[in-house]
């Protein structure tokens, strides 16, 4: 469990050693690198408002629970466990709420449970499409945006599917 | 998505007015304020993220590293884009060793490098979807909650996680490909 912390110093360390042996500026490329991080913020942060803002709607308007339930049984029909539907609708928006989603549930069912490991698996596959989408797409207005985001969404759903019924059978 | 956010908006505003009108501006200023958050938190992993590529792209590191991969992304995606293709190789990697933050700002500039192709919808839509199929070698977010949760066996998810992802994975690249791939090259 110790040794993914290890990657990232080494990491590091590794690069700009080599660029010490290349004879690269590090600290003027450093700071060219970072120039970068306004500009690209300032490209997304309208995106990102308008995304957070309609999710929050989306949830204060009650939307959201009512899906919730109203889609559960289908969710059941799936073989996916009633609890973790929520992760299912959460997931593609928002990695944080599906991070505190599953931490809710390992404690709540415990780590070892079909409920646990199965949330595990949804939580660690795929990722969140329609907030990546955001990012992705805000630059330059490609043609169809639209299909590119409902493939990666099937793709990602189906496979979850696919994941809890793997839990079951390993 | 201007249809939808259309849509959502509509339904949910009626939705409001009829449960609990007070609650639409709190609902709308704490949306952007979370954009806010979002955005600084973005912005100090960025910092790091970006200043660090800076310095392994002049050593020379990033165009090793897209070399490597080129005969197999530059099949994939259908680019010739030397300058795309550095940045497809930085995300990829940096997702499969699980370091979410290093990937989004490679993400986005691959996205935009690739946008400026000129039959760049194709790549565009490869990229995004073997993007997110998260696949990774060592899920740790996932696996460091379930220690933190008393699990017996918290690898027990690794086998059924790389075979979804690995389903995600295959799963994208064939609906793009049936979408997208009828003319060749």
């Amino acid at each position: 469990m110790i040794w993914p912390s290890y990657i990232l110093p080494v990491l590091f360390a590794a690069v700009l050693l080599v660029a010490a042996f290349r004879r690269v500026k590090a600290y003027d490329c450093f700071a060219e690198g970072v120039k970068g991080v306004l500009p690209l913020l300032a490209s997304l942060f309208p995106y990102i408002a308008g995304i957070t803002v309609l999710a929050e709607l989306f949830e204060a308007s009650g939307l959201s629970a009512g899906l919730r339930s109203a889609l559960s049984p289908a969710f059941t029909a799936l073989g996916v466990p009633e609890e973790i539907a929520p992760l299912f609708l959460i997931k593609p928006f928002s990695g944080s709420g599906s991070l505190s989603l599953l931490g809710d549930l390992l404690s709540r069912y415990g780590a070892d449970s079909y409920i646990g490991r199965c949330a595990s698996v949804v939580y660690a596959s795929g990722e969140t499409v329609f907030y990546l989408s955001a990012l992705y797409f805000a630059g330059r207005g490609g043609k169809r945006p639209a299909l590119p985001v409902f493939i990666a969404f099937v793709a990602n759903f189906l496979s979850a599917l696919l994941g809890c019924l793997f839990c079951r059978i390993l | 998505m201007n249809a939808v956010f259309l849509a959502v908006f509509l339904v949910s505003v009626a939705l409001v007015i009829v449960r609990d009108p007070a609650a639409f501006l709190p609902a709308l200023l704490s949306g952007s304020g979370k954009a806010v958050s979002a955005c600084l938190a973005l912005a100090a992993s960025y910092a790091v993220w970006m200043g660090f590529l800076k310095i392994a792209e002049s050593a020379g590191i990033l165009r090793g590293m897209a070399r490597a991969m080129r005969p197999l992304s530059s099949r994939l995606l259908r680019t010739r884009n030397e300058k795309a293709l550095e940045q497809v190789a930085v995300n990829l990697s940096a997702n499969f060793f699980g370091m979410g933050g290093a990937a989004t700002p490679a993400g986005i500039s691959a996205m935009n490098l690739l946008g400026a192709d000129k039959d760049s919808e194709f790549s565009r839509a490869m990229f995004f979807a073997v993007n997110c199929s998260g696949v990774q070698l060592f899920p740790a977010t996932a696996l460091a909650l379930r220690v933190q949760a008393g699990a017996e066996n918290p690898y027990s998810i690794l086998l059924p996680a790389y075979l979804s992802e690995l389903a995600a994975l295959l799963l994208g690249v064939a609906l793009v490909l049936l979408f997208y791939g009828r003319k060749r090259r």
